[in-house]
Formats: C-alpha cells, structure tokens, sequence
C-alpha cells in the first residue's frame, strides 16, 4: 500500500504542491488526473525518492520514503517499475541491452536466463524479434512497450505509468490503456497511472486522484467523480471531457 | 505587497545592489563548487562499487583515448614544428644550432604538449561527456537509472573520469613524441638544421623528470576535464538549451581549470 500524506513541494519559489494526499490500495489502478505542469509526474518521483518533498510523508508498505537512507532508497526501487512519459530509454544500448541492464546487475542469472527474461518481458507487451534494435529506430508507441517492458524485467510490485498515452494516436494510446490492464491481470500488479487524458483515465483507473492548483480536489472512483457536487470536481471533469 | 517588496529588493538602482549581485555570484559560485565536491566525493566513497561501472571503462577509454589520437597527432606536430622554427629564429647565429633541439625537448615535454593538448581535449572530450550527461539528464535518462536502482554517479561518472586519468598521460607521451619528431622536420626543412644537430641538443637537455612531470599533469589534467564534464552534464536544467549551456560552460571552465592547474603544478613541483 501506498500513502502520500500532506506532500508540500516548492521549485524556485513556485509552490507546485500545497498539501497533496491519498492513498492507493494493493492491485488497484489509481489514477492521478490534473492539468500539464500542475506536479503529477513530480509525484511519481517523490514515491520512489528521485525528488525529495519539502513537507508530507510517503508511506510505501509501511516505511516513510522521505526518511530513507540511500541503500534503504536502492532496496525499495526494486519494488516499483516506472514507465517515464519519453519512455527515457537508454540510447546508446539496444532494447535487450535495455532490458538486461538491470537484470544483469542486480539478478544472479545466466545469460540464458536473462535471454528468457527479455524476450518474456517483451512477449507481455506485445514485442518481438526487437532485442537488437536500436531507440531510435522505434516509433513513439514501441517505444513506450520497451519502456515497460524494462520496466517490468524484475518482476515488481508497483508500476507507475508517466503519462502513458501522451503523444500517441489514438489507436495506439488505446493499445497501450489495454496493456496496462493486462498487466495488472497477468502481474497482480498495484499502478498509478498519471495522466491528463481523461479517456485514458477512465479505461485503465479503478480510483481517482485529482490535483488542481496543487491540492487534491477529491478522490474517488469513476462513478463518485462524474456525480460529484464539488463545482471543481465537475467543472474540470467537464473541461477534460470537452 | 509581496511583489513590491521584491521588486524593490532587486532594484539595479540601489547603491546596495553591487553588494546583492556579489551575494547571488558568491552563492552560485559556491554551491557550484559544494556540488562538483560532493559528486567526486560520492565517486570515490563508491569506488569499491566495480560492479557497476567496470562494464563502461573499456568503451569510455576508446571513446577519450583511442578516439582523440588524430587531433593529438595534428597538434603535437604542430606544436613541435612551431617551437623549433621560432627557437631558430630567435637564437639566430648567436649560440650553437644544437640548442635548437634541447628547447624543443625541454618546451614540449614540460609545457606546450601538456598544455596545449590539454586545452583542445577538454573542447573535444569535455564537450562530448557534458552533450551526452546533460541530453540523458533532459530525456530523463538519468532518472531511468535511479529507478532501475543503479547508482548513477559510478554507472556515468566513474568510468568517464577513471578512463581520463588512465588515457590523457597516454595521450601526452604519445603527443611528446609526435611533437619531438614534428620538431625535428621544422628544423630540417624550414630552418636548415642538420637533423644530428637537433637530434644532439635533445639527447644533451632530455631529463626523465620532465617527462614524469608531464606525466603527473595530465592526469591532472584528465581528472579535472572529465570530473568537471560529468558535473556539468549531470546537472543539466531546462532542455536542450541547458544542454548547449552547460556544454559551453565545460569549455570554459576546464580552460581555465587547466590553465590554473599548470601554475600550481609548475610552482609545486618545479
């Protein structure tokens, strides 16, 4: 289980987060909805320890990830895969080599053992015969499979998805929203997913989390969301639908 | 209020405002300088972590070492050329031609291959490692590691500044004797110097220690053009204009950092 309580964070002055909570529940999808540039990806980081917040608590299985040493930081990030929004794929390896990485260094396997796992994790989002591909030769939408497929190489507990389906068309956005429900099915996997996409939003998420000016307007499932009272809740629900 | 109170805190027009330009300098200088303090530290403090950076030493070396040999070759021969044509020159007909041959070896070896060569490496290889950091920083490459558990110091840096310190004395031996030989065809063919005159005065002037000591400052030099590279590239902000930015700043300060470094080598150990 995972728990933001209160998170405060400020960049240069600007105070992105102004009091952020929620909590997400083992094998659910929860998605954090809320405008570009309002701290949802900034989240994502805090919750495995890339970006520190200046106040709050996160609470992973019980422990405050803002209180964790460095090598108790490593040992937690076992646990979470992180789809970034670019995919951040490393460009000067191929897409096996991008998978093995962390096989490589943090697993005892064989090299066999290791093939087995590549072509595994890329067989679950729908990849083949790739392993020796470059980046670059990818599109958008490849990309963003490799990304998760290394993602999960090493089997873990949470994924969390940067907006997954961002610059995409719509056919293959909607491959990926499938992907992501696989996951959980096939992995048992707990996700967060963020995203502006409310569409997207809607096919993948069990709850939602959504952030306006820095605080959380409400959280709730799809049905508690679309029949809020709350004039922002519904105002920016009827804004993202369009 | 609040905005007034900045705007009258920042004003240009404050007789004080020299002193609050100097506070936000200093500020900058020395976080700068805590922040390349604390990545050489963390590289260090894990150094036992071979694991993680061993698999990049090999590729790293080829890419500062073996990938640099052209533009060392073209300078050093320059180099050596040049030195030899302006000591005849100026010591025209007043002392014997063979001294032509000691200041070369004495001018190259303890000065002008280091320094020189020094200077166009951290154009050509600082400029490559901050390029490369600082686009994995901005495509969140970077981040991509951390989350992988890897710790990025000793999977980026450590290899880039251990194949420096290991290929740049390479370079400048290899960049000596280019600049020796370049020497001696710019004292035969430009300054009508016999080539056993030339070869006499460098065998009468060569001291070990003068190689050893351009040996001692590239390493220096290698350490300080690669750690400051990978500094730069790894705090990259704000795209690929903070990437040319940073890029451009390498430049800069491992020029000065190298021109600074000399002094202090020549000072201490000469």
């Amino acid at each position: 289980m995972i728990r933001l309580e209160n998170i405060w964070k400020q960049f240069s002055g600007k105070q992105v987060l102004r009091g952020v909570s929620f909590d997400v529940r083992d094998k659910e999808t929860l998605v954090v909805l809320g405008k570009s540039g309002g701290g949802k990806s900034v989240l994502l980081k805090m919750i495995i320890g890339l970006i520190k917040p200046d106040s709050g608590a996160i609470v992973v299985d019980g422990k405050d990830v803002t209180k964790m040493s460095y090598p108790e930081l490593r040992a937690l990030r076992f646990k979470f895969g992180f789809l970034f929004q670019g995919a951040a794929l490393f460009d000067s390896m191929t897409v096996g080599e991008n998978i093995a990485l962390s096989l490589r260094r943090h697993t005892g396997y064989s090299n066999e053992e290791i093939t087995e796992r590549i072509e595994y994790a890329l067989s679950i989002v729908g990849l083949e015969n790739v392993t020796r591909v470059m980046p670059s030769s990818l599109s958008g939408g490849m990309k963003k499979r490799v990304g998760l497929a290394r993602a999960i190489a090493l089997t873990p507990r949470y994924v969390l998805y940067d907006e997954p389906t961002t610059g995409l068309d719509m056919e293959t956005a909607d491959g990926i929203n499938l992907l992501i429900n696989d996951l959980r099915t096939l992995l048992g996997v707990t996700s967060i997913v963020v995203t502006h996409d409310i569409h997207s939003a809607f096919v993948v998420g069990d709850r939602f989390a959504i952030l306006d000016q820095g605080v959380t307007l409400m959280t709730g499932t799809r049905e508690e969301i679309q029949n809020s009272d709350n004039e922002e809740v519904r105002k920016y629900i009827n804004s993202a639908i369009g | 209020m609040a905005e007034s109170t900045v705007s009258i805190s920042e004003s240009s027009t404050s007789p004080f405002a020299l002193f609050t330009l100097l506070g936000k300098a200093g500020n900058r200088f020395f976080g700068t300088l805590g922040g390349y303090g604390n990545v050489v530290w963390w590289m260090l403090r894990n150094a036992r972590d071979a694991r993680t950076y061993s698999r990049n030493i090999f590729q790293q070396m080829v890419q500062i070492g073996v990938d640099s040999i052209p533009i060392v070759i073209f300078v050093s021969t320059f180099v050596g050329m040049v030195t030899a044509v302006q000591s005849a020159y100026q010591l025209y007909d007043w002392i014997p031609r063979n001294v032509v041959g000691s200041l070369v070896i004495k001018s190259v070896l303890l000065e002008l291959t280091p320094l020189l060569t020094a200077l166009v490496l951290a154009g050509k290889v600082g400029a490559t490692i901050t390029a490369e950091l600082g686009t994995m920083r901005v495509t969140e490459q970077i981040d991509a590691l951390e989350a992988l558990a890897f710790d990025p110091i000793s999977f980026l840096i450590t290899p880039r500044v251990l194949a420096g310190v290991v290929m740049f004395p390479v370079l400048i031996v290899f960049g000596d004797v280019v600049a020796a030989i370049g020497g001696l065809l710019g004292s035969v063919f430009v300054a009508n110097i016999s080539p056993e005159a030339f070869i006499n005065g460098m065998k009468d002037s060569f001291e070990v220690y003068d190689a050893v000591f351009g040996i001692i400052k590239a390493t220096m030099f290698g350490f300080m053009i690669t750690s400051i590279a990978c500094y730069q590239g790894f705090h990259v902000e704000g795209g690929s204009e903070g990437v040319g930015k940073a890029t451009m700043n390498t430049v800069v300060l491992t020029c000065l950092a190298v021109v600074v470094m000399d002094f202090v080598l020549a000072s201490v150990l000469l």
